[in-house]
């Protein structure tokens, strides 16, 4: 048998898939972030491993939550000042509405960032620093030598940690509900005031989280296999 | 019984792992003031004879007895077991084991590991319990440490804290599983040293060691185990001195 | 750099926003944040201690009932947590009227046994993998001397647990203040509630979220200082000499 849910079932699955659609996309720019973040808190450059500094701390004293809601409402008031001046410059009425959807990715992969580029900082660290002199004596050049020796080696170390801020991130995308987004949980939120049923939307909800991280957990077993050859004993 | 007076008894040990025997019926008596020493190669099952005298492995057959109280066992899922878990709890309480691995509670200081299973085992005040570890400190020489958490003392000072923890239990038999060989060459000798006066003063232990001088001076008996099996036992100035087995000659090696 | 200047100041420079009537909103948001959040935290903690010995249970029924339990509350965000408890309490009808009359009309009550159980979820993990790591050899030594198993649950195998998890717990204890903004979703008035009203009210996000990320940032180094003594007191045993 169905379960009847009140005509709700395909904006429930709208919803999850923007959910999916925004953890994946939050996640890409998390992991570019976090990687540049992690290059400038390991560089020599005294004002470039500061700001790296400052930028985790920051991130990681403020909630989620408020920030983003300082971006998301913050974003809209910065948005119309930007388009005031370019229309008062050059003569035009235009308005651009600020697009939360947006606003979302670039909030989770600015926070979440943060915490990955401490999770790549100690990986590089990790790193055999013989194996990084091997390259160059080789006369590898610094730009191959990250590609082909040290990224990969640095990616064993990192993946479980990145493996556990991806979760973390997964779950976040639910406060995109909060300001105004239709995930999965805004369109349960809806349909249960609607209906008064607070099971039967909720429920599944969080059963789509939980299948969300059964299917990126069997990709992160195939990354691990990938990036443990050489260290679990598998043959060539 | 004749037997009340013997402070550790055990009849018959049998011990399997996986189906693999480890113990195949291993017996010892160890009268008041006995220092009886195990010896053998690694995996003759020396320390599992051990474990089982204090339960923590559990045999599969055979007898444990404490001064004429015999451990009962049960059987439940086709697996033996002690009957009654505080009888067990009892009986350890009165059989101090030092370890290999010094096995000190990190997290308390070194009189407080001394003082822990007097307090909540035997009940003693914190004040009666405080004054015997002190002294019992002062004995192996660690008085000045008793502050120190373990992880800030050597391995020959653990050890030795180990032994005043064990002897706080006023135990009437003291079970020695390899106490040596986790220290570094030059730290063994004071270990070796508190052993050979607690020997001296009368002590009931059952030894299991490699340091076979120790074994040779001071063992009132020696048991050399092969596979599970006493293969040769006797006062050590015969064992050690004229072994009869060619495994033991072999493996006390060509000085003999 | 004079433009930037001319469109932040202001911000910073309108005094209409921080009046006493808005800090007080604030401090009132302070108040119900700091009472949820150390509530929900010291109910977890006291649910977890025994959850978690359930967890190193030999008993396969016990330990993976717990594991159910935690899976499902760490695997699923603590707002859908929130949302069914909340929306429980209010529209299930057995709830209703089973004379919780005092429960309802307060979403505090739902947001603490949300929180609650969230927390207790993680720590329960927390304290269980402690647990774990307790090194055999000290647990043997415990059992030696003749200690029943809950004597050296007591004396040896939690006391030396919880030094352990310390650094673990202090990032939950951040976690859960953080993740304690959405109550504001819930109609509570947390710390996140007062700044989205002063939000609202003035239509001015910046001053508002940004005065809040602040006392965030400020009770979460607190947390962390705190636990940095603690884990200096507690865990100096480790420490060589």
């Amino acid at each position: 048998m169905m379960i009847n849910l009140h005509g709700y079932g395909p904006r429930l699955l709208d919803g999850a898939l923007l959910t999916a659609e925004l953890a994946v996309l939050s996640l890409l720019l998390a992991l570019v972030i976090g990687l540049l973040v992690a290059t400038a808190k390991l560089t020599r450059s005294g004002p470039l491993r500061a700001m790296g500094t400052l930028y985790t701390t920051v991130i990681r004293g403020v909630p989620d939550l408020v920030m983003m809601m300082l971006m998301v409402y913050g974003g809209q008031i910065l948005m119309n000042m930007a388009v005031d001046h370019v229309n008062a410059l050059i003569g035009t009425n235009a308005f651009i509405e600020f697009n939360p959807f947006a606003a979302g990715v670039v909030t989770l992969g600015i926070i979440y960032g943060a915490y990955m580029s401490e999770t790549f900082r100690g990986a590089f660290l990790a790193v055999d620093s013989g194996q990084i002199e091997a390259a160059r004596a080789y006369g590898m050049s610094g730009w191959l030598t990250f590609r082909r020796v040290r990224f990969p080696l640095m990616m064993r170390h990192a993946l479980p940690g990145l493996n556990n801020n991806w979760m973390v991130l997964l779950k976040s995308t639910a406060l995109v509900s909060i300001i105004g987004l239709s995930d999965m949980v805004h369109v349960a939120d809806q349909a249960t005031k609607a209906t008064h049923r607070p099971f039967l939307f909720m429920v599944p909800v969080g059963l789509g989280y939980l299948a969300m991280t059964a299917i990126s957990e069997l990709i992160v077993r195939y990354l691990k296999r990938t990036f443990d050859v050489g260290f679990d004993g598998r043959q060539a | 019984m004749a037997n009340t007076e013997i402070p550790l008894v055990v009849r018959d040990l049998h011990k399997q792992f996986n189906d693999t025997p480890v113990l195949e019926g291993l017996s010892l008596e160890a009268h008041e003031g006995d220092v009886i020493t195990l010896i053998g190669a690694s995996g003759s099952g020396k320390s599992t004879f051990l474990r089982c005298m204090n339960l923590l492995e559990v045999p599969d057959a055979g007898e444990v007895i404490v001064h004429g109280e015999p451990v009962a066992f049960q059987t439940r899922r086709g697996k033996r077991e002690p009957a009654d878990w505080r009888q067990v709890e009892r009986i350890r309480a009165r059989l101090s084991m030092v370890f290999q691995g010094f096995n000190l509670w990190a997290h308390m200081t070194l009189i407080g590991n001394v003082i822990e299973a007097p307090r909540h085992v035997l009940g003693l005040s914190k004040r009666e319990a405080h004054e015997r570890g002190m002294a019992l400190l002062e004995r192996v020489g660690l008085a000045d440490r008793a502050g120190y958490f373990p992880a800030q003392l050597s391995g020959g000072q653990q050890q030795r804290g180990a032994i005043a923890r064990a002897l706080a239990m006023e135990p009437e038999v003291l079970l020695f599983d390899e106490p040596t060989s986790a220290l570094d060459p030059e730290l063994v000798g004071d270990v070796l040293k508190v052993m050979r006066e607690l020997a001296d003063e009368g002590r009931t232990m059952v030894v299991v060691t490699h340091e076979m001088d120790f074994a040779r001076d001071v063992a009132s008996q020696v048991m050399y185990l092969h596979a599970g099996r006493v293969e040769e036992a006797g006062p050590p100035s015969e064992v050690l001195v004229n072994p009869e087995s060619a495994r033991l000659q072999q493996f006390l090696g060509p000085r003999f | 750099m004079e433009q930037w200047l001319a469109h932040t100041l202001p911000f910073l420079s309108n005094n209409d926003i921080f009046t006493p009537d808005t800090l007080a909103q604030y401090w009132g948001g302070l108040v119900v944040t700091v009472q949820l959040v150390f509530l929900s935290l010291l109910m977890g903690i006291v649910l977890a201690v025994p959850l978690a010995v359930g967890r190193a249970s030999r008993q396969a029924w016990i330990s993976r009932s717990i594991w159910f339990y935690t899976y499902v509350f760490r695997g699923t965000p603590l707002l859908i947590q929130l949302y069914v408890i909340y929306y429980a309490f209010t529209y299930v009808p057995g709830v209703r009227e089973a004379g919780f009359g005092a429960f309802i009309d307060n979403a505090t009550y739902p947001a603490l046994l949300s929180f609650t159980l969230n927390t207790a979820a993680y720590t329960t993990e927390i304290f269980y993998g402690a647990i774990r790591a307790t090194p055999s050899g000290e647990l043997e030594a415990a059992r030696a001397y003749g200690m029943s198993t809950f004597t050296a649950y007591r004396r040896v195998v939690l006391p030396s647990a919880f030094r352990r998890a310390l650094p673990a717990y202090g990032n939950e204890v951040i976690f859960m203040l953080h993740a304690s903004a959405i109550a504001s979703a819930v109609t509570l008035t947390d710390l996140t509630g007062a700044a989205y009203y002063v939000y609202s009210r003035f239509y001015s996000p910046f001053p508002a979220f940004i005065f809040v990320a602040c006392v965030y940032m400020v009770l979460s180094f607190a947390i962390q200082g705190t636990f940095r003594l603690l884990e200096k007191r507690m865990l100096r045993h480790l420490k060589p000499a």
